[in-house]
């Protein structure tokens, strides 16, 4: 009887834990990708120590928020090493990731762009479209997706965020990105890349967390898709804040090209 | 004292070695993280900015001339996360400050905070997470 009424009661669940993996806002049957998801780009692995009135505290980082790269993903496509860029642009892009502290757009408070700013901090599904929310030190930019079937803007200005338009393939949102400005790279290491640029982002749920990953192509500069590995992130309750603004005074005072790898 | 130095120094060897977009450059490219200075001033100016906070302050140089410091310490984001904010700083505008900083390779009052102390007798310090019993011995 017992074991009666533990198959009942799991069968009763099952329908409640689908409908609980449905958008509130979104259509039926699609995952419910909303929700405020941790700050992913990494932090200086420092802990504060704080004395007052003779009492210590120590505050250290949640490393635990964002997993590692490293991480196997369920549902994700295998990675490529690194992008395969076409041999007369190979020097290019050497020289960039040589002098990367110096020339980096990213470094002097430019817009990191599509995919460079990795997943959504926060991500609000709506029935004809899903939106994504930012924080980085550029600015906190958002994208306002079309899930509804609407093809690309034919005038729209490119951008470093580029034009997107979303579809569900199975469980996993699928957006197609377009228009993109040339003068963002789109990952570490002198990743540049040209006004072809397209970009395919791929996000679903693992359990509790978001998985995300992204396809850069551009038949300009490379000979092959570069499929980045993909990444788990996990639900948040750190709300998003304005950033503050960015200044950046360093740059005329490096005296050598040291520099750290960042997302 | 040695281990409270050395926890530092190992802290911000870890900042040099962090992956992260909070810096770019090395540390090192700009400051001498095998020194350390201490100097004491009138906290002049917080600028809550990105991609590091700066702090200005005040200051006596040892000829009993005025000096002006410009501090820059991890990013806000990396406060926010651990739980300080403007305010922590800001609280002691316009009162003395001593501040432990790495100095710029170039010579300029220029540093990396690493610690401040505050007139109200409460400090904020950059230290190695993995150090902290040490450190707050």
């Amino acid at each position: 009887m017992q074991r009666f009424y533990y198959v009942m009661t799991a069968m009763l669940m099952v329908p409640a834990l689908a409908a609980a993996q449905q958008s509130a806002g979104g259509k039926p049957g699609h995952p419910d990708l909303s929700g405020l998801w941790a700050y992913t780009i990494d932090l200086p692995p420092i802990a504060l120590k704080k004395e007052a009135n003779g009492s210590v505290a120590i505050n250290k980082i949640d490393k635990g928020l964002a997993l590692p790269r490293t991480a196997q993903v369920p549902g994700a496509m295998p990675s490529t090493p690194a992008p395969s860029y076409r041999p007369e642009f190979r020097a290019k892009v050497k020289t960039l990731f040589d002098t990367e502290s110096r020339v980096d757009p990213v470094f002097y408070c430019g817009k990191p762009g599509t995919p460079r700013i990795g997943s959504p901090r926060k991500i609000v599904q709506l029935p004809n479209e899903i939106i994504f929310f930012y924080e980085d030190i550029s600015g906190d930019p958002y994208r306002i997706i079309p899930t509804d079937g609407r093809p690309h803007r034919v005038n729209g200005n490119p951008s470093a965020y580029g034009d997107s338009v979303a579809h569900w393939d199975g469980n996993t949102l699928v957006v197609d990105v377009t228009n993109f400005v040339d003068d963002t790279w789109f990952g570490e290491n002198g990743y540049f890349h040209t006004d072809a640029m397209h970009v395919t982002e791929r996000l679903w749920r693992v359990g509790e967390n978001l998985a995300y990953q992204a396809i850069v192509e551009d038949p300009k500069v490379l000979t092959a898709p570069w499929i980045m590995p993909a990444r788990l992130v996990k639900p948040s309750t750190d709300p998003l804040e304005e950033s503050p603004k960015c200044v950046e005074d360093d740059g005329q005072r490096l005296l050598n090209n040291d520099h750290h790898q960042q997302r | 004292m040695a281990n409270k130095i050395r926890a530092v120094l190992i802290a911000i060897a870890a900042l040099c070695a962090a992956g992260s977009l909070w810096a770019h450059h090395s540390t090192t490219a700009v400051f001498d993280t095998s020194k350390k200075v201490t100097v004491t001033g009138t906290l002049t100016k917080v600028d809550w900015v990105n991609p590091h906070i700066v702090v200005l302050m005040d200051a006596k140089g040892a000829g009993g001339n005025a000096e002006s410091w410009k501090l820059e310490s991890n990013p806000p984001s990396w406060f926010r996360r651990v739980s300080v904010g403007r305010q922590d700083f800001a609280k002691a505008l316009g009162q003395t400050v001593t501040v432990e900083a790495n100095p710029a390779k170039d010579g300029t009052l220029y540093g990396y905070l690493v610690k401040i102390k505050f007139q109200d007798g409460t400090s904020l310090e950059l230290v190695a997470p993995d150090k902290q019993e040490a450190a707050a011995k």
